[in-house]
């Protein structure tokens, strides 16, 4: 499986890095306002092609483009019921805290488990290219994350077994 | 090969545009806010003299009008003022626009005698501004059909009267903005001869925002890049477009050099130079070629590491060895203007002034 | 639904802008003459592949892509068409085929990529990485921009 994950994840770097070209852009329709275009969705030539960058069923990633944002939802492997759980809580426990990750939408967009926002602001105040390293980096974590958590869970699992059944013996 | 002077003259944020006036000794620039900063040049380094206030919301635009020293800003709070320097007090003094938009003002520019300038703005029109002897203000004439979206950029033609707008609904137009009283005859060989106040000369089709635009020295050319990372040029209202796709990212904005070269900058970080070569438009190469920088002595298993799981091919430091580090947002002539740039200065949003010399900066041997 | 999410502006705004790709046309308004084209399309292109010419059936399946809203499943039987012969190279090929195309051919194999990850349940995205990591490498960031911006979609 790990085959396709490099060209996976170089995919979505290149996608994010080309999806990136941001600049100051005020609002057309309401005075005075400057939102991020692919949130209000309220000037329909202002945005990109959403494109969805997949490894497979399960593992994708939603770009969406603007002319002063970018949203980037993550879909996580979830093969069982206990890596739904723990992504679930994984996420969000993240995004209860997201005013400390920067670019961390608070809510996932429909069907994705995680989604960062990144406007033009984001990109005036860091480094373009490690904005892209810090979602790349994100995503190759999570998975090693949520795999230990459930090596973890399983191996804790097997110890309340051992010593709960060890009365019987 | 010399590299080009850079100026570092903010720090930590964007320079949203700059200005040079006339003999370059002084510069304005917005520190990505609702001020302009004026700097004067001091020996090889600048010296802020002067901030002006006035703007509430961020200053999008500034042009240096070189000959009647007048300097005109616009900003997102919907406003333009024009701002003469006043010798009794040693200060810029400022009078409003009456631009009469209701939408945030995102571009200006001095027309070539400097008696008219044009402002784009997000409420899809552009006011053509002229100042109005009986009212003693800055009035303004709008030209608004068939304008659909957001006005990102504008360029004037040397006669004065013509205007190129490149918007977000993806069209090039090319506009009159003959201001009865303030202009001669107005008439043009290329682009139409009659031509009363918004009079479309021209339309232009891209897949992408426009967002530059330049008419060459002789006024017979537009080009235009637009967000597919396409410069386009065309050399009237029925002739084929010419078109140079890149392979990098969208060029935002652009300038001729002279009339057959024309300099692009952008998402990229480094200047590009297009030019016509052998009856053929075409990317010519990059301005900057960036210091190598001593790769440390990486283990090959890290190395190897850093490919197989980030897919990246080598430890990227934090800095890019391009002299900008971050998108470049304006190219600007510094010196040979109009048609024979030497010298281009240009601002980015890593808060860099940097003003680079044509041939001088990396292609050798290069004939425009 | 609420008095206050009602867009009252598209009411008066004879100059909003319209995206083509959102108007029931679009650019290939003919669309019997556009769906002859696709299935005569998706034939020639069997054909190159049962001659074992993987290149000329992806250079032959990017020709003259349709566009516009109404034409949905002519768009996708002309995606089934592309990916067919996309699935038809072998790895090592790919990077070869990419070099042969123009790059005009290059932004529609991007926008067809694209267009295959976005159903994986239908398509075999590890080949289809193969192939945008090819074309990124051929074609740099600036074909993956065109394909963001393109309002044509296939």
């Amino acid at each position: 499986m790990s085959n396709t994950l490099r060209p996976y994840l170089s995919a979505v770097r290149s996608t994010v890095t080309a999806a990136m070209c941001l600049e100051n852009f005020s609002s057309q329709v309401v005075e005075r306002h400057n939102k991020p275009e692919v949130e209000a969705r309220v000037s329909s030539e202002v945005l990109l092609t959403p494109v969805v960058i997949s490894r497979n069923e399960n593992e994708k990633v939603l770009i969406e483009g603007s002319i002063n944002s970018l949203r980037i939802s993550i879909k996580v492997k979830q093969a069982d019921e206990i890596e739904r759980i723990l992504c679930h809580k994984f996420t969000r426990f993240l995004m209860l805290r997201a005013e400390s990750f920067f670019i961390l939408r608070r809510k996932p967009v429909e069907g994705y488990d995680i989604s960062f926002l990144v406007t033009n602001h984001h990109t005036e105040t860091m480094y373009k290219h490690k904005l892209v390293d810090f979602i790349i980096q994100f995503m190759e974590e999570v998975d090693k994350e949520i795999s230990e958590m459930k090596l973890s869970l399983n191996a804790r699992a097997r110890i309340v077994a051992e010593s709960y059944l060890q009365q019987f013996s | 090969m010399t590299s080009p002077e850079v100026h570092q003259l903010v720090w930590g944020r964007p320079i949203s545009c700059h200005a040079f006036n006339k003999d370059r000794t002084q510069v304005a620039i917005c520190p990505n806010d609702n001020t302009v900063e004026i700097y004067q040049r001091n020996g090889s380094g600048w010296e802020l003299t002067e901030t002006l206030t006035g703007h509430d919301q961020l200053v999008t635009s500034i042009d240096w009008a070189p000959e009647t020293n007048r300097i005109v800003t616009c900003s997102q709070d919907r406003n333009a003022y024009v701002w003469t320097w006043n010798p009794t007090e040693g200060k810029w003094g400022h009078s409003l626009v009456h631009l009469r938009i209701n939408r945030a003002a995102t571009y200006v520019r001095w027309s070539p005698k400097e008696n008219k300038f044009a402002v784009a703005s997000g409420a899809r029109l552009i006011s053509i501004c002229y100042f109005e002897e009986e009212n003693n203000w800055w009035g303004s004439k709008h030209i608004k059909k068939p304008i659909k979206s957001t006005i990102l950029s504008l360029d004037w033609h040397p006669d004065n009267i013509l205007l190129v707008a490149g918007s977000t609904d993806m069209k090039t137009r090319v506009f009159s903005a003959y201001i009865k009283g303030v202009d001669g005859k107005a008439s043009n060989p290329v682009w139409g001869d009659k031509l009363p106040l918004h009079t479309l000369c021209g339309e232009f089709d891209n897949d992408g925002w426009v967002h530059s635009v330049a008419f060459s020295p002789s006024g017979n050319y537009v080009a235009w890049s637009s967000h597919n990372s396409v410069v386009s040029l065309a050399s009237g209202p029925n002739n084929p477009v010419i078109t140079i796709p890149t392979n990098a990212l969208p060029i935002v904005s652009i300038i001729f050099a002279s009339e057959t070269s024309i300099i692009g900058v952008g998402h990229d970080c480094v200047p590009f130079l297009f030019a016509q070569r052998g009856g053929q438009w075409e990317l010519v190469g990059k301005l900057d070629q960036g210091q190598k920088k001593s790769v440390a002595a990486n283990s090959a298993f890290r190395v190897f590491q850093q490919m197989d799981s980030r897919a990246q091919q080598t430890n990227q430091d934090v800095e890019l060895n391009t002299t900008h580090q971050n998108t470049i947002t304006s190219v600007r002539p510094y010196a040979g203007y109009p048609d024979n740039v030497t010298k281009f200065s240009t601002s980015g949003v890593d808060g860099k002034l940097v003003i680079w010399d044509v041939l001088a900066s990396g292609v050798a041997g290069l004939r425009i | 639904m609420s008095h206050r999410k009602i867009n009252v502006d598209q009411y008066d705004d004879e100059d909003a802008f319209v995206d083509e790709n959102q108007t029931a046309s679009g650019p290939t308004a003919d669309s019997a003459q556009v769906e002859a084209d696709v299935n005569s399309r998706a034939a020639e292109v069997r054909n190159y592949l049962s001659r074992g010419d993987v290149a000329g059936a992806v250079a032959k399946a990017l020709e003259n892509p349709p566009a516009g809203r109404a034409l949905q499943t002519v768009k996708d039987r002309n995606t089934a068409t592309v990916m067919e012969a996309l699935a038809a190279a072998r790895s090592t090929d790919i990077i070869n085929i990419v070099k042969g195309l123009s790059t005009q051919q290059m932004d529609i194999l991007m926008k067809y990529i694209y267009r295959g990850m976005g159903s994986p349940e239908l398509y075999n995205s590890a080949i289809l990485l193969t192939w945008h990591e090819k074309a990124t490498e051929v074609g740099g960031l600036g074909g993956i921009v065109r394909a963001l911006t393109d309002r044509k979609t296939v």
